[in-house]
């Protein structure tokens, strides 16, 4: 496919939100302001994990200027949420688990009161001994945090022999990873606000990834019925994943239902996000890998365990994932895989960007890189033995049915300027202390939610009456652009300029329900769902023109932005505004729908979570780091990244993914984790947060493979999570080609690199003849 | 409770508020200004950049009573969406902006430094000048490109 046949697919075609979010015109959830608003705040817990004995409210609730004080006792529907299973209580009745756990709400006349109020609530406690340690909470000796016990989730996949290949390698590598707890850290905490309107309507504007599903969670805590409840999602500073589970919407829905239909607001400080909010997954990998002499690799056996904190949320999809890539883009033919997702006291952990494939990735191309040295292979030709190709069985044993780039980003990074010259790069040293180092990675990422999740996209296309289309998806765009994929997808289907669309997300008035976005889905199924609205949008237009000029509808043909009815007497054009009044008089709609159903495998593998999916992205980055040996700092200089997202729909779009997912792997590499210790929080804001400033920014170069994956919308996948991936390894792999030290305890943090730096050292001998 | 005068935007206004309130919550709650941002109300984000007489400030650092008498200008002072200032055209262009909640401080900071140079800054310099932006989503590579390119257009519009 070429892009010249497009007027729009496949262009630089700028945010269509952009000019309203470049003058601070654009309002946010947590912008809005009311004369007669309240403010909400939530009393979280004291202790990670205690027995609530008593809760006394009576001197919040006498305080001037409090209008309520909430506790379990006022919920009047199920109290819990949670997208997979609802073990997360809304407000805590008589026990703990994490010092995120909230107890009771309050609104109040303005923020300052609402807090004053809450330091009077009085919650006596038994405070319990926290479990932190997720290899200790699956023993024994353990008490059950959830009377399920303490694995939430155990999935396992086998495949082949694994015994008798570790039998016969010729080369065997066993090591232990692990990973950070990293924080989402949207620019925008949880906020929004909620109102109950006089028609009796409860409208919740709250930040979220799935306003259909939000609405569910709030109806079931109200004991409401969900279509009593208008949830606003979208616009969204920022989420990740982060806001993919209930954040504070429960409790904006509770609290207006006791504020006399009084707006009520909620936002939280960052402080109190960095307690509450969920955070990426902390995982110990445990992976022993056998090759042959020629590079082939015949075996993996991994042990992966999952700190999922006090709550499920979507830990158990993430292990999942995490198990099924493990093996990377491979053809392993002997595995024998196994992960656990684990109650702690730790805080939550859910979904983030890469969904538990940044922690296993960083195991197996450590791995490769390893290899391909012990075996002196080149790292790239190591790789491309032992990449599938579409219609091969992968590690896990599936036969994949759609496209895989991999083998083509591997010949891209062997040509590209960076990895061609890296002997001359390796000694371009800054500084005499310092050294420089190259390393690869490559990974891949599933698109869409796996077998036994529904997985459909549906998509709105109206007429307006100026003429124009407004496409409504529920897909939010938390940052992404799909949006304005959206509009390019209708503008260029209908044949109609781009600045005739307006794209409406994430309402679930003004949108029907399509699902989350996770999962690198929005593009693929928004699109083709838009994609299977156009055609009902042009017959009921064509349908119109005819009827308007008593023609036969094969007599109408589409010009641009308007129609053509052919006549004896020549050709009439119609406009859509005419088609609009048209239809408008007659009382006809001038709205049609779109569905798709996202293509699955048929099989699942039986203990796996839902694997095999169908579709994947496929990703490899080349890095160029610095260590400094003096202070073990480590600077990446230069990335490339290099996807195959299938179709590239807007090579701006697909950079900017690619440069922030790229820099967010630098900073889940190189310094974030949120600290804790004993169940608390030792991080507790951006202060001693370390996020990856522009200071840090290397040069980052995107070179998308070119690549159509037949099922998707003009031939694309999914982007948004692979391209944080491989990066992580890619990283620690340069770090070990600059100063010969492998860092399998992430972040690489200056005082790690230092002390591996020095421990290589003392193990060095010293050689006295040189 | 006090009354504060002072110069948003080019418009005198006149709020009354305790003194210990911030700018930031000032310009958003009492002023209706909801461009300027807070993310981490302590000074290391810089979404809540304004100008405080032409100079980059954070305005969740600054209270109320500092203002008294002062010149302020937030990003819905530098240009609107029918007259985009040079530096919110090229963030559009470039597409510098993603969920755009760090945006508005970035493009006040941008301007800000835009006005105090006179050529087209290198990746350092502009690294060195935005230093106290946070943005979570872009990767910062696209701020880079914007501002070279708002610099260039606002050097060759000078030379006109
Ligand atoms: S909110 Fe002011 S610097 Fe972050
Ligand atoms: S665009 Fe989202 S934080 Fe910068």
């Amino acid at each position: 496919m070429k892009n010249s046949h497009f007027k729009y697919v496949g262009k630089r075609i700028p945010r269509i939100d952009g000019p309203e979010k470049v003058t601070g015109e654009l309002k946010y959830m947590t912008d809005y302001q009311f004369e007669n608003m309240v403010w909400g705040k939530v009393l979280r817990s004291s202790f990670p994990y205690a027995r609530i004995k008593h809760i006394d409210t009576s001197r919040a609730e006498a305080l001037a200027g409090v209008l309520a004080v909430l506790t379990h006792k006022d919920i009047p529907g199920f109290n819990g949420f949670g997208i997979v299973v609802p073990d997360q209580p809304v407000l805590a009745s008589d026990v703990v688990r994490c010092t995120g756990d909230a107890i009771a709400l309050v609104a109040a006349e303005t923020q300052e009161i609402a807090e004053h109020a809450l330091s009077l609530i009085h919650v006596d406690y038994e405070p319990l001994t926290p479990i932190t340690d997720a290899e200790f909470a699956m023993t024994d000796r353990a008490p059950f945090l959830h009377e399920s016990g303490n694995i939430h989730s155990h999935v396992t996949i086998k495949n082949g022999d694994t015994e008798k290949a570790f039998s016969e390698a010729d080369i065997i590598l066993e090591n232990t990873f692990y990973s950070p707890r990293q924080m989402h850290a949207f620019i925008e905490t949880e906020g929004g606000w909620g109102v109950l309107e006089p028609d009796g309507m409860l409208t919740i504007r709250c930040p979220g990834q799935y306003a259909y599903r939000d609405r569910l969670q709030i109806a079931r805590a109200l004991a409401l019925n969900p279509a009593r409840i208008r949830v606003i999602s979208n616009p969204i500073g920022g989420a990740f994943g982060g806001k993919d589970e209930i954040t504070v919407q429960i409790y904006l829905a509770l609290l207006a239902l006791h504020t006399d239909g009084r707006p009520v607001k909620i936002h939280l400080s960052r402080e109190e996000s960095v307690i509450a909010g969920i955070k990426r997954h902390p995982f110990k990998v445990q992976m022993k890998t056998a090759a042959r002499k020629d590079g082939t690799i015949i075996a993996n056996q991994v042990r992966a365990v999952a700190d999922t904190g006090a709550y499920a949320s979507l830990g158990g999809a993430v292990i999942a994932l995490a198990i099924e890539h493990c093996c990377g883009p491979y053809k392993i033919p002997n595995v024998d895989l196994e992960g656990f997702c684990v109650y702690t006291n730790n805080g939550i952990s859910g979904a983030f960007r890469g969904f538990g494939v940044n922690q296993v990735c960083a195991a197996i191309e450590t791995h490769m890189d390893m290899l391909a040295e012990k075996l002196n292979l080149d790292p790239i030709e190591l790789r491309k033995k032992n990449v599938y190709q579409k219609g091969d069985t992968s590690s896990i044993g599936h036969v994949l049915k759609t496209s895989v780039g991999t083998l083509q980003t591997l010949e891209t990074a062997e040509k590209c300027e960076l990895w061609k010259n890296r002997a001359l790069h390796k000694k371009d040293i800054s500084e005499p202390w310092k050294k420089r180092g190259i390393g690869l990675a490559t990974s891949f990422h599933a698109v869409g939610m796996g077998i036994g999740l529904p997985d459909y996209g549906a998509a709105t296309l109206e007429l307006m009456q100026d003429g124009t289309f407004k496409v409504g998806v529920g897909c939010e765009d938390i940052g992404g652009g799909n949006g304005t994929v959206y509009a390019q997808i209708a503008a260029e289907l209908l044949n109609c300029s781009i600045s005739s669309i307006s794209v409406v997300q994430g309402d679930t008035s003004e949108t029907i329900d399509s699902g989350t976005v996770t999962a690198s889905r929005s593009t693929y199924t928004g699109g083709k769902a838009i994609a299977a609205a156009v055609p009902n949008m042009i017959r009921l237009l064509t349908e119109a023109a005819a009827e308007i000029h008593g023609v036969m509808p094969e007599n109408v043909l589409m010009g641009d932005d308007e129609l053509y009815a052919l006549k004896e007497d020549g050709e009439k054009t119609v406009t859509y505004k005419d088609i609009f009044h048209y239809l408008y008089e007659k009382h006809r709609p001038t709205k049609v729908e779109g569905h798709f159903m996202l293509p699955k495998e048929q099989e699942e593998f039986k203990g796996s979570g839902g694997a095999p999916h169908h579709l994947y992205g496929y990703l490899t980055h080349i890095v160029l780091v610095e260590v400094d040996t003096m202070t073990g700092e480590t600077d990446v200089l230069r990335v490339v990244s290099i996807p195959d997202a299938g179709k590239v729909l807007n090579p701006q779009g697909l950079e900017g993914q690619a440069e922030g997912g790229a820099v967010m792997g630098i900073g889940y590499t190189l310094y974030e984790d949120v600290l804790m210790e004993a169940g608390y929080h030792k991080t507790t804001n951006f202060t001693n947060y370390i996020l990856p400033t522009i200071r840090e920014t290397p040069i980052i170069e995107t070179f998308p493979v070119d690549s159509a994956e037949e099922t998707g919308p003009f031939g694309a996948k999914g982007i948004g999570e692979v391209v944080m991936i491989p990066i992580i390894a890619a990283i620690t792999n340069a770090i070990y080609d600059a100063a010969g030290i492998r860092i399998k305890h992430l972040p690489a943090t200056p005082e790690r690199i230092f002390a591996a730096l020095k421990e290589q050292e003392a193990s060095t001998p010293v050689n006295l003849n040189e | 409770m006090k009354t504060i005068d002072f110069c948003v935007n080019g418009k005198n206004v006149s709020v009354i508020c305790s003194p210990a309130k911030t700018l930031l919550d000032v310009l958003r709650e009492d002023a209706g200004l909801t461009g300027s941002k807070e993310c981490c109300g302590k000074g290391e984000c810089g979404s809540c950049t304004v100008l405080l007489n032409d100079v980059p400030v954070c305005s969740c650092l600054v209270l109320a009573g500092q203002v008294e008498g002062e010149r302020v200008v937030t990003v819905e002072g530098i240009g609107t969406k029918q007259a985009m200032d040079p530096v919110q055209q090229a963030f559009v262009d470039e597409g510098a902006t993603q969920c755009g909640y760090c945006t508005p401080g970035l493009i006040v900071a941008s301007r800000a430094y835009l006005t105090s140079i006179g050529h087209v800054p290198g990746l350092d310099e502009i690294k060195r000048a935005l230093g106290g932006n946070l943005c979570r989503c872009t990767g910062y590579t696209k701020i880079l490109q914007a501002v070279q390119t708002a610099a260039a257009r606002q050097l060759s519009s000078r030379e006109l």
